[in-house]
């Protein structure tokens, strides 16, 4: 018999408390968690954009096509220094294709220049040998891993995919051979593009329309600071001011967070409510940890008659306390980790992945879970273990359990 | 081994909203080494009041508790709770057994206390219980005990730590003749064999016959 041994017999003492107490505990960790994790991954999405990778688009729309040629007049700029003013450029165009086999299969499909692309993107991983089949292929196509995976592509796999916005000249979907695949350093959710070469959609077009690209995207050379980041964006819009078609141009990180700015706000309500939750939580928990002293007032002035301290009395409470928070937060933490890791973040990083680009739990995530739900737990044990500890001792004896 | 108790012009009054409620008025008691007294009056004449004195349950509000020595009415919670661990061993009318802990555990309890290693704890609460003669009940419930039954591991837990002084508030308020009659021969047994001072408050003259002395409490004078 130990004092720990005496907090475990008087928690399990009233089991259908216990149990709600416990799934109390576990339902407010899965709240937390889920919430923090959206919290997270939100912030992440910002974090993985990169300031060194710079958007240029047609100043009003993003509908709106930019000549070919800008591409080129982009590689020919040179900064005041001398230097080229972007490492890389390139370009892309917004297909809209779909499967008409799945109609109900959603993934971006971007017209590109090839090897160039790859070279801004450069944390989009494509063998060697994938990428020269590409090259050698007009029909060919890279595919993300993961958008492999979800539709069961193979290299070699011929893909018909259709465009509303591009109708093929005769009027069959456009005929594509996977060639390979590309994977993606952290953001799993970029797995998802369908790309192929951009002759192949000029060619497609009337030839009036020809020439004209979607975005160009390009990257500032190594070791630019953010002042010549920006300082890039304002000279490429000043080029093009007087051409015919104006640009607005912005780096990664200012077009995604523009992108979420409004809903950060959001995100920073979530991140209070995550902890609001564990709080109410706690009152929940203080109210039943309450009852369940109040009693055994008996008990407890009993143990004070044999000569334990108030302290002690105090202790075996708060260990009472602590044991049913532990409980709720081991069993709440594998519920959190099983509902939002197995349940949820496939959901997120697949359908929400520009939003949620890493929807992962964390082990500090969960760690902060634990350690916020016991130190509420303990902290619902307070005010019960000075009650106890204080009631004078003959009227505490006194009164009938 | 055993303990006197002196009390000196003992008073203890209750704060009733405004008034002052004087339950005890001026008790002078001697209790010697080794006596086994029974303290007898009509209800709520204080009887209970005085025992928690003498236990270090409560402070007087005015005169001198002494026992074994230590004078106890001045002494600070802490203090106190030490002085009863050390001397003092209760039985109370509602055995106040912890129903989650065997009959074992229960007797355990006041060793924690101490320092002793946990083999040394369990090999004397089992040496308390056969005292008491429920060897083959270490490990029954409280619930799974007769009333009788639940009272002697009371006395039992009340020994287990070797006090000079055993009282008992109505020990056998709760329980059949035969079972009472049991309990009594106990504290007899406690009395004359191990030594024990006793004090027991008890409403039964049949049950204050077990003891050498019969005191009277009567509207909070010790007659
Ligand atoms: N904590 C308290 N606050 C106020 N009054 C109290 C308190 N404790 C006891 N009393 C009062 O003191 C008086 C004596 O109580 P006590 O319990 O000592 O009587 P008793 O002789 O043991 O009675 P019984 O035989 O019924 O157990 C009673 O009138 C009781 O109401
Ligand atoms: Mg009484």
């Amino acid at each position: 018999m130990t004092l720990f041994r005496l907090a475990l017999r008087n928690a399990l003492r009233n089991k259908v408390r216990l149990t709600l107490a416990v799934a109390g505990v576990a339902v407010a960790l899965l709240a937390f968690v889920t919430l923090r994790t959206a919290v997270g991954s939100w912030d992440s999405a910002a974090a993985l954009a990169r300031r060194d990778r710079l958007v240029t688009r047609q100043k009003m729309t993003f509908i709106m096509p930019l000549p070919k040629r800008y591409v080129a007049d982009l590689r020919a700029t040179r900064s005041a220094s001398g230097a080229s003013l972007v490492a890389e450029a390139s370009f892309a165009s917004w297909f809209g294709g779909r499967d008409p086999a799945r109609p109900n299969a959603f993934f971006a499909s971007y017209a590109i220049e090839g090897k160039s692309y790859f070279d801004v993107y450069d944390e989009m991983h494509v063998d060697l040998a994938d990428v020269r089949a590409f090259e050698d292929d007009r029909s060919g196509a890279i595919v993300g891993a993961s958008l492999a995976r979800d539709m069961g592509w193979k290299r070699g796999d011929r893909v018909l995919l259709e465009s509303p916005i591009y109708p093929s000249p005769d009027r069959l979907p456009f005929a594509f051979t996977v060639r390979g695949f590309y994977e993606s350093a952290g953001r799993s959710g970029d797995e998802k593009l369908f790309l192929f070469h951009w002759e192949r959609l000029d060619a497609a077009l009337p030839t009036s329309q020809r020439g004209t690209i979607g975005w160009i995207v390009s990257r500032t050379p190594a070791g630019a600071s953010t002042d010549d980041v920006a300082a890039a964006a304002r000279t490429i819009d000043a080029m093009f001011a007087e051409r015919e078609t104006e640009t607005l141009t912005q780096d990664e990180r200012a077009f995604t967070t523009g992108f979420l700015g409004m809903a950060s706000a959001v995100m920073d309500v979530l991140s209070i409510l995550s902890f609001v939750v564990l709080g109410i939580q706690g009152l929940v928990l203080a109210n039943a940890m309450g009852m369940s002293v109040r009693e055994r007032s008996r008990e407890y002035a009993s143990l004070r008659s044999m000569g334990f301290s108030r302290r002690w009395v105090a202790r075996l409470v708060l260990t009472e306390a602590a044991l049913v928070g532990a409980l709720g937060a081991v069993v709440g933490a594998f519920v959190a980790w099983l509902a939002v890791g197995r349940g949820l973040a496939p959901f997120f990083e697949r359908d929400l992945s520009f939003f949620f680009p890493v929807f992962r739990v964390t082990p500090g995530t969960l760690a902060l879970a634990v350690g916020v739900a016991l130190v509420t737990a303990i902290a619902s044990g307070v005010t019960p273990a000075i009650g106890t500890a204080r009631a004078r001792l003959t009227e505490a004896m006194r009164r009938v359990a | 081994m055993s303990a006197s108790i002196e009390l000196r012009g003992v008073c203890k009054e209750y704060l009733r909203g405004a008034a002052t409620l004087p339950i005890l008025e001026g008790v002078d008691m001697d209790v010697p080494a080794g006596a086994f007294q029974a303290l007898m009056g009509p209800s709520g004449s204080g009887k209970s009041t005085l025992l928690n004195l003498i236990a270090g349950l409560d402070r007087p509000t005015r005169g001198q508790v002494t026992v074994a020595g230590t004078p106890i009415h001045g002494l600070g919670d802490g203090a106190l709770a030490d002085f009863r661990a050390r001397h003092v061993g209760i039985v109370f009318q509602a055995y106040n057994l912890i129903p989650v802990l065997t009959a074992r555990e229960n007797v355990e309890l006041p060793l924690l206390l101490g320092s002793l290693p946990r083999a040394e704890r369990r090999k004397r609460a089992e040496t308390a219980l056969r005292i008491v003669g429920l060897e083959g009940r270490y490990d029954h419930l409280p619930r799974q005990l007769s009333g009788g039954q639940e009272q002697r591991v009371a006395i039992a837990r009340a020994i287990v730590c070797d006090p000079d002084l055993v009282i008992a508030d109505e020990p056998t308020g709760d329980l059949d003749k035969k079972s009472a009659e049991e309990v009594l021969l106990l504290f007899r047994k406690l009395n004359r064999e191990l030594g024990k001072t006793i004090v027991m408050v008890t409403h039964d003259p049949a049950a204050a016959e077990a003891a050498d002395t019969v005191r009277r409490l009567d509207k909070g004078v010790l007659q």
